[in-house]
């Protein structure tokens, strides 16, 4: 991956903090980020087992308030944002007019009137610049505050024990897919019962001056429940294990969520039109979408990796699109996408062409792992 | 056991060899292993199997990627660890030792020669991460 110079990267306000730590730092999507504190899989079993933390600064939050909030949110979304009730949550996605995926997200109603959107760091400009373009004479303001915030993700069994150490009591704690704006150690935090590893857990979201104090009393009051710092290299394979996706691998403008096999995240009765409504629609409808995702697992002890082509009976079918290991369920596994003149369903033997050979693999359930 | 380093051969592209009488054992250098991480798969090629010095000889991966194996120097597979294709942690361990990873004969003298000594490929890698 090219990405760019290294001196335009931009750094976190945790970036000191990683560097006081050994952290390995490598580019992603524009920033310098830790990839990894120490060993890749003994933190994804950290997180698994106890809890880990994360630096997710680089992720985008744009603040929509205003009247027309509502109508406006319902128009460039599939789900049917009228249903979330106050400090609810939903994942979804930002869809083109051609039924596209611009970008996929987490929408969080703050307010009658106001919601924050968390989406993918790669894909702020375009979702501002989507934002803006859609504006037209509502009433509604789009507020980026990406480069002011900071957010941290708290995900593991134990995340909320922690919360609670730092004086946040269980009860006063976010729900799975709530959000609350409240005080963590005297700042000013919104916690989020939301992340990107199939652990429970939470996203705390603070101003770029206080994240450093937090992170570091985050770290030491978590020390006892076993809580380390965690980069994003086993970010990437907690997700994946959690059959999670990675937008510009598993989704890009070019798939609709329903190819994308996204289609319990869609409201099949949302009476508001949205961009790419029709696509959507028709593809659930007629199931003559031309290609599917599927999760798979090897059968023998390879890898699959993104790129490699995916075959059935001896012919060329598909794309994997992310893959790797799962040091939790201790299997190799991917994503995928199918063209749907192929067997599609779960138990379909397939084989994944790796350097010049075929390794045998099966498509499975997903996600791969969940917890409980 | 312990590797006398005074033995050990590098390339650039961060493999080892080490003379064993008529054969010549190799593997990936602890730079290499310190580089990727955990290794969670290896590829080894066929005993019998020829090689001219710098093909590729098999593929070492970690969590993170896949990279191709360079043979060091012209020559025929006699022997493949068949214990790191099970336990691929062992090149973690000890990659100098028990995670080698062929064992090659037929080999030229001249193209053992061309290999760095282990301290002037410690030199070089100073050099690259400057």
């Amino acid at each position: 991956m090219v990405m760019g110079n290294e001196k335009d990267l931009k750094k976190t306000a945790l970036y000191e903090e990683h560097k006081k730590m050994n952290a390995k730092m490598v580019p992603f999507a524009g920033w310098e980020m830790p990839v990894q504190y120490a060993n890749i899989i003994e933190e994804h079993l950290t997180v698994r087992n106890k809890a880990g933390l994360f630096d997710v600064s680089h992720m985008g939050q744009i603040f929509v308030s205003g009247k027309d909030s509502l109508s406006f949110l319902q128009k460039l979304v599939p789900q049917d944002i009228s249903k979330l009730i106050q400090e609810k949550a939903v994942y979804t996605q930002l869809i083109n007019t051609e039924g596209g995926i611009i970008d996929d997200l987490i929408i969080y109603r703050l307010d009658e009137n106001r919601f924050l959107l968390i989406i993918n760091a790669s894909r702020i400009d375009e979702d501002v610049k989507w934002l803006l373009s859609n504006q037209k004479d509502l009433d509604v303001s789009i507020d980026n505050q990406s480069n002011n915030l900071s957010m941290i993700a708290l995900q593991g069994p134990v995340a909320s024990d922690i919360l609670e150490n730092l004086g946040l009591t269980k009860e006063n704690q976010p729900k799975r897919f709530f959000i609350k704006e409240t005080k963590l150690s005297n700042n000013d935090v919104l916690v989020a019962g939301t992340g990107y590893t199939g652990e429970d857990g939470f996203e705390i979201i603070v101003k770029n001056e206080e994240v450093g104090k937090l992170w570091v009393e985050l770290l030491s009051k978590g020390e006892k429940f076993g809580l380390k710092p965690i980069g994003l290299a086993a970010r990437d394979t907690l997700r994946l294990e959690a059959g999670l996706f990675l937008y510009g691998q598993d989704m890009t403008e070019s798939t609709t969520p329903v190819e994308a096999s996204l289609v319990w995240t869609i409201s099949k009765d949302k009476k508001e039109d949205y961009f790419g409504k029709d696509k959507i629609l028709s593809q659930i409808n007629q199931k003559n979408e031309s290609k599917r995702l599927v999760g798979f697992k090897m059968l023998d002890k390879s890898i699959p990796r993104h790129d490699y082509r995916i075959y059935i009976n001896n012919e060329d079918s598909g794309v994997v699109t992310s893959g790797g290991v799962a040091p939790f369920i201790g299997e190799n596994i991917g994503l995928g996408y199918i063209n749907t003149d192929k067997p599609t369903a779960i138990g379909t033997k397939i084989d994944i062409m790796i350097r010049e050979k075929l390794h045998p693999a099966e498509i499975v359930k997903r996600p791969f792992y969940t917890h409980n | 056991m312990t590797t006398d380093m005074t033995k050990v051969l590098c390339t650039k592209s961060h493999e080892y060899l080490i003379k064993e009488g008529n054969t010549l054992k190799i593997g990936v250098t602890d730079f290499a292993v310190e580089q990727l991480g955990d290794v969670v798969f290896i590829e080894l090629p066929e005993v019998d199997s020829s090689f001219k010095k710098g093909d590729i000889f098999g593929t070492i991966e970690s969590v993170k990627a896949a990279s191709e194996l360079y043979i060091p120097v012209s020559g025929t597979v006699i022997e493949i660890n068949e214990k790191v294709v099970e336990q691929p942690e062992l090149i973690n361990n000890d990659c100098f030792g028990e995670g080698w990873l062929i064992k090659v004969k037929d080999f030229k003298e001249a193209e053992i020669a061309e290999a760095m000594t282990y301290d002037e490929y410690k030199e070089f890698i100073e050099e690259e991460e400057h």
